[in-house]
């Protein structure tokens, strides 16, 4: 690990890291690059850039929202063909994300050159861009106001990681490359002739740990408050559940490329649909919301990394961010299992231990 | 149910084609009494049974779910029946959290000869089911 600083200077903290990304676009030391960028203002975008001049006038690399998640924008990218490396800046959600979606084999890491960086948080992207991209008056999403998570896990995707949790901008952009980073691109960092930032690296540190410190609370608060009595309240939560799955398209680590829920198996004829009308005296519609979330959460929530993106793409606003969270603290507890944190770690649906769990 | 009645649970038992399926089948040829609250899905394997069969279930009409497979390192399939086992912590972990008590499902290894065991195991979970009273999902209209 070696501990750099970027200056900043009267161009801004964005612009400086924006120049930075575009220099290994430059020397050829990656073939493409995942950035948000403003396509107007408050409209925000993932590009995969090749023009080191687009990266610096256009790219966003501190956009304070999260319209989709990286992780499923380098998934699409390097998912298939492996040929071609790819530098993706990752907020921490999105790289533990990708962590997940590339045990998933959704993602060759060996094409990904991952810049993580610190994480602010992210406003509604809709409000974002309905104010123009000023984020006076707006509130940060729920997730963000509890993300345990705000700096990347380094040695989860080896590459660089950009840090400026507790660091003002005459302090500069802390920058730290990992071992194990791609031997091109860390040539190009080396060229850059960067002063040492191992004083800026410490101060950082404690921050975050501060930080963390004081969410937990925040979150632990949270969940405890969170507490749903019953399958009937828990029912309510969601009755105002269109259908429309937008939450599994916009869950990063959802990748089922067909889900069973959009496949003819709940099609259901009328005199199915009036029998199980009749068990119940009636039926919501369309049917099928709980057994929906509950299988999602079956089968996704030991890889939920608590984006919150579910609850962001939902347009009947339901808590699905909450709910999750309550699922995957349960359910990832069983294996100690932290999705996002080690790409060497299996999942657990997919190995086990003779001498565990009940029954023997 | 009226009040004088009694209540007997519904149970749905997805039982592996190579062992508890068999041993069902031998518990009533061979006469031994079983109450008749079970309905039986053969399934290949229990590692073929995904939660959201015991869930769509659950919600659907059972007070409880039953999964026979085979005993360790008798998996046709190898290891299916310890995938099984976890997907099944994992579903109990999450029927708790939001209020379905996962007593209600029961994962149990009975081979193509323990036909004894099968109708043992159909009358206590009978039984406990009872204890527990009907599955509140079951006549949920929101579900
Ligand atoms: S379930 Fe929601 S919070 Fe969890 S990873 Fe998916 S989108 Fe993010
Ligand atoms: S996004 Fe919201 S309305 Fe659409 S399926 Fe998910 S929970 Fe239901
Ligand atoms: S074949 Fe019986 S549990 Fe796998």
């Amino acid at each position: 690990m070696k501990d750099l600083l970027i200056a900043v200077g009267q161009e801004g903290r964005e612009k400086a890291l924006s120049r930075f990304l575009a220099r290994l676009l430059e020397t050829g030391a990656v073939d493409g690059l995942v950035v948000p960028a403003e396509a107007a203002p408050g409209v925000i975008t993932h590009v995969l850039a090749k023009d080191p001049r687009l990266v610096e006038r256009s790219a966003r690399p501190l956009a304070p929202v999260m319209p989709l998640s990286a992780a499923q924008v380098v998934s699409e990218v390097v998912r298939t063909r492996p040929s071609g490396k790819v530098a993706a800046v990752l907020r921490p959600c999105e790289g533990r994300a990708l962590v997940e979606l590339m045990k998933l084999k959704q993602a060759a890491p060996e094409n990904v050159v991952a810049i993580g960086i610190d994480c602010a948080g992210t406003y509604d992207p809709v409000a974002y861009r309905g104010a123009g991209g000023n984020t006076d008056g707006l509130e940060l999403r729920e997730a963000c106001r509890v993300c345990l998570n705000p700096a990347p896990l380094e040695d989860a995707l080896p590459g660089i990681t950009l840090g400026f949790i507790g660091l003002d901008d005459s302090e500069g952009i802390f920058v730290s490359v990992h071992d194990r980073l791609d031997p091109a691109v860390a040539a190009v960092v080396d060229e850059l002739g960067l002063a040492s930032g191992e004083g800026a690296g410490r101060k950082r540190s404690k921050a975050v740990q501060a930080l963390v410190q004081e969410r937990q609370g925040a979150y632990d608060a949270f969940l405890n408050i969170s507490g749903i009595s019953g399958i009937e309240a828990f029912a309510r939560e969601l009755a105002a559940c269109t259908g429309c799955h937008n939450c599994r398209v916009a869950c990063p680590v959802c990748y089922c490329k067909e889900c069973v829920f959009d496949t003819d198996t709940f099609e259901y004829e009328t005199g199915q649909f009036l029998r199980k009308a009749g068990r119940k005296g009636a039926l919501k519609m369309p049917s099928e919301t709980v057994l929906y979330h509950l299988t999602r959460m079956n089968h996704m929530s030991l890889s939920c990394v608590g984006c919150g993106q579910c609850e962001q793409a939902c347009p009947a606003d339901l808590p699905l961010f909450r709910l999750f969270a309550m699922a995957s603290r349960r359910t990832q507890e069983i294996f100690g299992y932290v999705p996002g944190r080690s790409l060497a770690e299996e999942l657990p649906f997919t190995t086990f231990r003779e001498q565990e769990l009940e029954p023997r | 149910m009226g009040s004088g009645e009694e209540f007997e649970p519904k149970i749905v038992a997805f039982l592996c084609n190579w062992c508890t399926y068999t041993g069902a089948d031998l518990a009533g040829v061979s006469r031994i009494q079983y109450p008749p609250n079970v309905r039986p899905i053969r399934v290949m394997c229990s590692g073929s049974v995904d939660p959201m069969y015991i869930l769509k279930a659950l919600l659907d009409g059972a007070d409880g779910v039953l999964v026979g497979g085979c005993h360790p390192g008798d998996c046709h399939y190898v290891s299916g029946n310890y995938k099984a086992r976890r997907r099944l912590a994992v579903l109990s972990a999450i029927l708790d959290e939001f209020g379905i008590d996962s007593r209600r499902v029961w994962f149990r290894f009975i081979s193509a000869s323990e036909g004894a065991l099968f109708a043992k195991t159909v009358r206590d979970m009978r039984d406990a089911l009872k204890a527990l009273g009907p599955n509140p999902a079951r006549a949920l209209w929101i579900a």
